[in-house]
């Protein structure tokens, strides 16, 4: 068992805070100027973090939060699976035939599915799945995609933010204070349709009522055959199956004394054995090679990274600090530090990654609980999430969905510009932001 | 042996870079060639392969890295690629990728032109000692006097 080490003094007898916070700003620095793979930088810092003196490596593991790498991981396996089924563009299919290939119900129905997708997959992975049949859908009809991959970035966000699972602030909220499943359901979901709805709004005034395409067009979507996107029907059972084990696993958890980490890597394994049982072992370690080869290890790594970072700042006192310094500035009024923390993090998280955002804000909200009842503090993680989630709108750079689909866009001859985007989407965010202030008015202050 | 003992296709065409696809495709279908070379003002420029025309004629959204993997699902699909014609025709062979081949001389022997023209399964070019381009050595063209070399 390795001994603490001594909170006192880092490397060269500097003060941990100040070495820390160097560390700290540097890592932030550097992954904001995009020039090296993040996953690379966080991994530094957290090594500089541990050989600086800071935290040793038993602290350091201490700080890196399993059950929401388990999380992401399990979830990566069985949505990369399931992606095989061809499932998902059968659904994006089968919502343009259902409206008739109407241009504007086309919007409506692509944006829902998506929202429903994220609030269960990850945004990036939904967005991957819905933006190339969007753009042949919209190449059929001869429309200009635009509007459509633009709701689907809105859609994405908002979607994601509704549960537990549907984006990482949520994942790393919930796994350090034990909100459940369910309680991002019930506490978020309504206002997370409430927003989705009257986004519509807008986007309708501006492109929806514009769009039409000739019944020729229609006609060749209509003619589109979503029972041939299902490439593998057996496969199809079996992940649906998965899904339902583990989604049900979800909403049951708190009940049955489980978490969320266990859940999702128990049905990931589970999803494996089904792929597998019945092949040779030259073949099976093939497969689930491949298919552990689908994670997104750079994300995966990013967390590892990130987690001994902010545990160092955390060590070091930073963070309590930072707390202690945001009640004294709004003075310990409830009220005051639930906008505070809505807005702040919605425009923080607009322009830069909302990943690390959360992961430091969630030691400070936890000190904050000397002067704030566990009620409230509860109030605060819903604040929390609601900015760093939604806020991902307000930019291209907002949000990984976002930018992927701008990459998609771009290649497609269709590009998004930053400048463009930001006029739309910075406004629709900061409304979004209202609703959800009067939301949190309503329900808890 | 040296190129110099074969005789290439009699008039060797060579569009120019700002033809456009559609005209490069009746070209290929007319002189039932899968390649055509170009060239600016007489020099060499790169060979487009019918392909990259085929491609062109695909929806974007299979085109791009991370879109879609199968397009089963479309059906006749028809109407889609007639679409895409009309593209053809206004875009010009230089925005099409041209590929980046080896070239060949009338001193380059037999043996490497036969392995070059394996490695690159593409027909290529031949230049004179000018740099101009003289006709393009296709496997065929080769084959067949190497057989009649041969006595086959």
């Amino acid at each position: 068992m390795t001994p603490p080490s001594a909170v006192s003094e880092a490397i060269f007898g500097l003060s941990p805070l100040l070495v820390s916070l160097t560390i700290f700003v540097l890592t932030y620095a550097v992954i904001v100027t995009e020039k090296i793979n993040r996953s690379v930088v966080a991994l530094l810092g957290a090594g500089l973090m541990i050989f600086a003196g800071v935290l040793n490596q038993a602290e350091a593991f201490h700080g890196i939060d399993l059950n929401t790498i388990s999380l992401l991981t399990g979830m990566m396996v069985i949505v990369a699976i399931t992606q095989k089924s061809g499932v998902f563009q059968y659904v994006a299919v089968k919502a343009a035939k259902v409206v008739k290939a109407d241009p504007w119900g086309l919007l409506v129905m692509l944006s829902v599915v998506t929202a429903l997708f994220s609030a269960l997959l990850d945004n990036v992975t939904t967005v991957l799945l819905i933006a190339p049949v969007t753009l042949l859908i919209t190449d059929a009809l001869r429309i200009s995609p635009y509007p459509y991959l633009f709701s689907v970035i809105f859609a994405s966000n908002i979607g994601g933010t509704s549960t537990l699972i549907g984006d990482p602030p949520n994942i790393m909220i919930g796994s350090a204070t034990g909100l459940t499943f369910n309680d991002f359901l019930f506490n978020l979901g309504p206002v997370v349709a409430v927003v989705m709805a009257l986004t519509l709004i807008p986007i309708y005034f501006i492109w929806g009522r514009k769009l039409s395409a000739s019944a020729e067009d229609r006609a060749l979507v209509m003619a589109f055959n979503e029972r041939q996107s299902i490439t593998d029907s057996r496969l199809l059972k079996q992940a649906l199956f998965v899904i339902a084990l583990v989604i049900t696993g979800f909403v049951l958890a708190h009940s049955i004394g489980q978490e969320p980490g266990t859940i999702a890597m128990f049905g990931a394994a589970l999803l494996l054995l089904l792929r597998v049982y019945d092949k040779q072992a030259e073949d099976q370690s093939h497969a689930i090679h491949h298919t552990f080869g689908e994670v997104e290890w750079i994300t995966i790594f990013f967390f590892i990274g990130l987690f001994v970072v902010v545990a160092g700042i955390e060590k070091a006192g930073a963070l309590d600090f930072m707390a202690h310094k945001i009640v004294e500035w709004t003075g310990g009024d409830f009220t005051i530090t639930t906008y505070a923390i809505l807005w702040v993090s919605a425009v923080l998280s607009s322009v830069v990654d909302n990943i690390p955002f959360v992961a430091t804000m969630i030691p400070v909200i936890q000190s904050m609980s000397g002067t704030f009842t566990p009620q409230q503090i509860e109030t605060l993680w819903w604040s929390l999430s609601l900015g760093a989630c939604l806020g991902g709108n307000g930019t291209l750079v907002g949000a990984s969905a976002n930018l992927v689909v701008a990459g998609l866009a771009e290649r497609a001859g269709q590009p998004i510009r930053f400048l463009p985007f930001m006029l739309m989407a910075f406004p629709l965010m900061l409304a979004s932001i209202a609703v959800s202030s009067v939301y949190l008015w309503l329900r808890y202050l | 042996m040296t190129l110099r003992a074969i005789t290439l296709l009699p008039e060797p065409i060579c569009v120019s870079p700002d033809t456009s696809l559609l005209e490069t495709l009746h070209l290929m279908l007319e002189r039932r060639v899968n390649h055509i070379p170009v060239c600016d003002g007489g020099i060499w420029a790169g060979l487009v392969d019918i392909n990259d025309i085929l491609y062109e004629l695909l929806p974007v959204s299979a085109r791009v890295e991370h879109g879609l993997k199968d397009l089963r699902f479309v059906g006749d699909g028809v109407a889609l690629i007639a679409s895409h014609f009309k593209d053809l025709a206004n875009k010009p062979v230089r925005e099409v990728e041209l590929h980046d081949l080896p070239t060949l001389d009338e001193d380059t022997p037999l043996l490497e032109a036969a392995l070059l023209l394996h490695r690159h399964v593409a027909p290529l070019p031949v230049l004179d000692a000018n740099g101009k381009f003289k006709g393009m050595l296709s496997r065929r063209t080769l084959l067949a006097h190497l057989i009649k070399k041969a006595g086959n």
